[in-house]
């Protein structure tokens, strides 16, 4: 129980308010959302993983550097396979694949869990952020594809007699700032969802 | 907490570098033939859409554009191509590449066998606005740019501007397209592209055409 945190009350995007920069930007459709999250989620992982099982090895000195060597080495292993089997969506997340690298959840795991953790609880603690940061990014990615654009990954769901009524495609929803207001208004609802249980 | 010696450090890094470098290499060597692959059959079936076959992707793009298409010269990129259009006639692919807003910008363009007319043309770009100057890619916007002409009766070269309503009155309507309003910059790039890549490819047929 005590590692379901990071998908509701210490969730990483809503609470902590990291990684929202790639929240925003490949959230316009729900494909590229969901790749990108599963792609966190490895990166997570793995990185608290083999940063627990190295950590009595880690020079405290170096020990950002020898991060960010594990955090980088992963996330090219992962552009690398994107780039194979899933072209097209890895076009669609462009640089933002690469930019997991700096991505604030993942060192800040490092820094505060995997250092101080075995391998096990790391593991889990990795997996369960990244799943946290994909469940914002899945629920941002659902609400601009649909008003947007209409589909859901890729496949028309608004049926033709909307927009025979006169209903029209939302374009702002497909923008980047759409995205910072539905994640602002996520924080809002978590915020006071919490207060209503105090 | 425990204290390490600088020779530790030294070892230590090295080490994990080397690791690392290994590792990064055999995964990009093992998946290097299916990137290739993906990156083929992108560009062919780039080029089967400016040529007006639609709906062509993967493998299938790559037999079609086997079939269809044939190298006139250049390697690489550069590459042009003699192709059987989807209406039956032949043209020539040229590529070319520019600056967009954000990064690269590249197309096809399938020009007809007079090498002035137009047939159809497709572009890409690295990073160019969502919503915005993204939508070079569309049909949209690249039909609008089939029948036109690049020179003029007296052979002149004028290409094939991309101008917003009202710019540069001179210019006849068979060498211009409109520009996507919101999108100045980006139009302003293709429009600068293809003035300035066009002239050199073409110049190149027509030497190759002669011997």
């Amino acid at each position: 129980m005590k590692y379901l945190g990071p998908l509701a009350k210490d969730n990483p995007v809503l609470v902590q308010v990291l990684g929202v920069c790639s929240a925003l930007a490949v959230t316009a459709q729900l494909k590229p959302a969901v790749v990108m999250a599963l792609s966190v989620t490895v990166v997570c992982a793995l990185s608290n993983l083999i940063i627990s099982l190295m950590r009595s090895t880690i020079p405290p000195r170096i020990r950002i550097i020898v991060q960010l060597l594990v955090v980088s080495t992963l996330v090219i292993v992962v552009d690398q396979f994107l780039q194979a089997y899933l072209y097209e969506v890895s076009k669609m997340l462009s640089v933002f694949v690469g930019l997991i690298i700096t991505n604030c959840i993942i060192m800040g795991r490092l820094e505060a869990f995997a250092l101080s953790h075995g391998p096990l609880p790391s593991l889990i603690d990795g997996v369960m952020n990244g799943l946290g940061y994909g469940l914002v990014l899945v629920v941002v990615g659902t609400f601009r594809e649909l008003f947007g654009t209409g589909t859901l990954w890729n496949f028309p769901v608004l049926p033709h007699s909307f927009y025979e009524a006169g209903y029209m495609n939302n374009g702002l929803m497909i923008l980047p700032p759409m995205a910072l207001i539905l994640v602002g208004s996520l924080i809002w609802i978590l915020n006071s969802a919490k207060k209503s249980v105090k | 907490m425990k204290t390490f010696s600088n020779k530790y450090i030294f070892v230590y890094v090295s080490v994990l570098v080397l690791v690392v470098a290994v590792l990064l290499t055999a995964v990009s060597l093992g998946l290097k033939p299916r990137q290739e692959a993906n990156r083929k059959a992108e560009k062919a079936a780039q080029i089967l859409r400016a040529a007006g076959y639609h709906d062509v992707d993967g493998s299938e793009a790559v037999a079609l554009f086997e079939q269809v298409a044939q190298r006139a010269s250049g390697d690489g990129e550069r590459e042009t191509y003699h192709i059987r259009c989807a209406d039956g006639e032949n043209g020539l692919v040229v590529y070319v590449n520019g600056k967009g807003l954000w990064g690269a910008i590249w197309g096809y363009v399938v020009l007809a066998e007079d090498l002035n007319t137009v047939k159809g043309i497709v572009f890409s770009h690295k990073s160019e606005t969502p919503g915005l100057g993204a939508n070079i890619t569309e049909e949209k916007f690249s039909s609008a740019f089939v029948g036109k002409k690049l020179y003029d009766e007296k052979g002149n070269f004028v290409s094939v501007r991309v101008l917003k309503a009202g710019q540069g009155s001179d210019v006849p309507d068979v060498h211009r397209v409109d520009a996507i309003s919101g999108a100045t910059l980006t139009s302003k790039g293709v429009d600068a592209m293809l003035m300035e890549s066009l002239p050199e490819v073409i110049a190149k047929l027509k030497t190759v055409n002669k011997k």
